[in-house]
């Protein structure tokens, strides 16, 4: 991290606001032309290696003309494009999360490959009582082909609001920490890697201060770093991460571009999309990334558009970036509709034949429901993620076109679908008939569509 | 060259941000002594209208929006010195302070909110990430806005949000402004529960609620 800091204090300098109208857009058009990348309306999960490469050869020299804004100096860091693949042919591909028997190995995949992609369990994010927060983390915990969890955020510590730069952010983020791993040891997978440390603690002071190893976490669980949206970083993520690195913990970058935003249309935010995951080894130094372009408008990943952006970069990666990406869906749907279903088998689909490695389970309601998640939606992306495994992209891009014509007139107005609460006997940890009716339902009628389901 | 022609030339300019169509043509209308206010308003006002239309219908993304609000503001720069010195005042819905609130540093949803109001006829005042509470509502006296409108994208910062409302009513301010929140997390819900004036879904959203809530004066 040194060497990223010195060039922080040695870059260009210019205000924010230069950054982004005379460097970033004019490059990211600029090279968009170059090398003529095209969204493919009609073709959501295209086929073509080459592109593929030439998408990945367009976000090398962007990475190389724009580099990363630091908003601690005001500077531009820098990299050569020698740099930059002098990084990627030294990167491992691949890290070993968990401990003990609940350890593995999340490394990489390629297009069409058979290969089942590492299933990484997002939890929800917010749930309104720690007791509901402990049945969900169980509950999921407790499906066997999960390979990783995230715990949900604590909004509350003794009647507080967990707010940001305060010490009640801290006492919640251990709090987060104490009741995630209770949940997961009592689904009986006490090694089981978490993978979003640590969801309360969003500033960098608490994150660090509750990692110490007396409050639980250990270094073979892995902690998020994100990134300010576009190509920016700040003094709170680099220091977190010189900790993390220092302490040989596994780091997270996190990152997720914007279409509709700085990045502009399907075609800019491709070739942003998979410069970040370049970013990610060069910049982070990262172990694994957590990714995610969403729609600026929807604040979803599954509009046609943004499916298109996720296939062309998880293909491009794949294809030539060592990086384990965990793909990461939010859906426009709440929990217990059709219209979920649809959207998370579209995303996975795309994602998983493109060469994704890994993928979180996807998001309800675009992840801002409290209470908006269910174990059901963890085991449908766990069933959808194995039969996606077994689809090749020509097939992949038929069915994700079927699917999306049957929901993306409703991405403006998506059904809300039910709280935990609702589709749940909360004592029994068991989803009532309804929900259990209409998952059948969807299933036997996708299997009718030609999906390997189980 | 005739008067319709400036004025159709400005509106293109700002469509296609082409700022040497813009400097050029805002020079004619002074020279053609057409009423600068009119340029503005039937040239350079009604491109932004289109662009910000196109925004919203997903025909053209935020480069888009920010080359024409930049193409905007070269022209006002030859055009404004003759609205000052005639003592005369461009219309404006109304005036905004935007900020992002304290802990959170996420920029892109204020910035796109922003331009879109003032594609939309009103003045904004935009001071930043990582706002403090009195930060804010000392920028919104200094610059006697209308509407504070708070960002947030962090359920770990949208209580700032709420603090804001309150320290409001604490010093005896809630009713000279209105408060309008957004952000990723935030709700229609969590607005009305922590008594904010508006929420917006989306960038014309927050337009919407606002030029409601000057209408209906609530």
């Amino acid at each position: 991290m040194l060497d990223i800091y010195e060039r922080a204090v040695k870059g260009p300098i210019m205000t924010e606001k230069d950054f982004d109208m005379k460097v970033f857009l004019p490059n990211l058009k600029e090279v968009v032309q170059k090398y003529n990348v095209r969204y493919e309306k009609d073709n959501p999960v295209p086929e073509d290696d080459a592109a593929a490469d030439i998408l990945f050869e367009a976000a090398v020299e962007f990475m190389a003309r724009v580099g990363v804004y630091c908003q601690g100096t005001n500077r531009i860091m820098q990299f050569s494009e020698d740099e930059i693949r002098q990084v990627l042919s030294e990167a491992p591909g691949k890290c070993f999360p968990g401990e003990g028997k609940d350890a593995g190995e999340l490394g990489l995949r390629k297009p069409d490959d058979p290969k089942l992609p590492w299933f990484h369990c997002g939890t929800g994010i917010a749930f309104s009582s720690e007791s509901s927060m402990t049945n969900m983390v169980e509950g999921c915990a407790s499906i066997a082909e999960i390979n990783s969890i995230s715990f949900p955020a604590i909004e509350y510590i003794r009647g507080l609001p967990s707010v940001g730069q305060t010490p009640a952010e801290f006492y919640a983020a251990i709090r987060t920490i104490n009741i995630g791993m209770q949940a997961i040891q009592r689904a009986g997978r006490p090694g089981l890697p978490v993978l979003n440390l640590i969801s309360t603690a969003t500033t960098s002071q608490s994150a660090i201060a509750a990692s110490a190893p007396q409050f639980g976490c250990r270094p073979t669980d892995g902690w998020l770093c994100g990134t300010v949206a576009e190509f920016k970083l700040n003094f709170g993520v680099m220091t977190k991460i010189a900790y993390l690195k220092s302490s040989g913990c596994l780091v997270g970058a996190e990152t997720a571009p914007i279409l509709g935003g700085f990045c502009g249309g399907p075609d800019g935010t491709a070739v942003a999309s998979t410069a970040y995951i370049i970013m990610g080894l060069l910049v982070h130094n990262a172990n694994y990334q957590l990714h995610f372009p969403v729609h600026f408008k929807f604040s979803c990943t599954t509009t046609r558009d943004v499916i298109w952006v996720n296939s062309v970069s998880a293909q491009a990666a794949s294809r030539n970036i060592p990086m384990p990406v965990i793909w990461d869906p939010y859906c426009a749907a709440g929990p217990n509709t059709r219209m979920f279903m649809y959207e998370t088998a579209a995303y996975l689909l795309s994602v998983v034949a493109s060469g994704g490695p890994a993928f979180e389970t996807s998001h309800p309601a675009k992840g801002v429901m409290v209470d908006g998640f269910t174990p059901m939606e963890a085991k449908w992306n766990v069933e959808m993620g194995k039969a996606a495994s077994k689809m090749k992209r020509p097939q992949a891009n038929e069915l994700v076109k079927r699917l999306l014509e049957k929901y993306e007139s409703d991405i403006d107005n998506p059904p809300r679908g039910n709280t935990y609460q609702e589709c749940y006997d909360v004592t029994t940890g068991k989803p009532d008939e309804s929900y259990v009716k209409l998952y059948n339902e969807v299933k036997e009628e996708l299997v009718g569509m030609g999906i390997p389901l189980e | 060259m005739e008067k319709k022609e400036i004025l159709e030339n400005l509106t293109t300019a700002i469509i296609e941000g082409n700022k040497d169509m813009a400097r050029e043509n805002a020079q004619n209308a002074l020279t053609a002594e057409i009423d600068p206010l009119e340029a503005v308003d039937q040239g350079l006002s009604k491109g932004m209208k289109v662009v910000g239309a196109q925004f919203e219908s997903g025909e053209c993304f935020l480069p888009e929006l920010l080359m024409a609000a930049d193409t905007f503001g070269t022209a006002m720069e030859i055009i404004k010195p003759t609205i000052e010195a005639r003592q005369q005042q461009v219309n404006k819905e109304g005036t905004v302070l935007i900020a992002t609130v304290k802990g959170d540093v996420h920029n892109i949803g204020k910035n796109i909110v922003g331009t879109v109001l003032k594609t939309n006829g009103f003045e904004v005042v935009d001071i930043g990430i990582d706002q403090s509470t009195l930060n804010i509502i000392e920028a919104a006296q200094k610059y006697n806005v209308d509407f504070i409108g708070l960002s947030s994208l962090m359920t770990t910062t949208m209580p700032n949000q709420k603090e804001i409302i309150e320290v409001l009513k604490e010093m005896g301010l809630r009713e000279k402004f209105f408060v309008l929140v957004g952000g990723g997390p935030v709700t229609q819900k969590w607005a009305d529960e922590i008594g904010a004036d508006g929420y917006g879904d989306t960038a014309i959203d927050a337009v919407n609620v606002a030029k409601y809530l000057l209408t209906n004066n609530k």
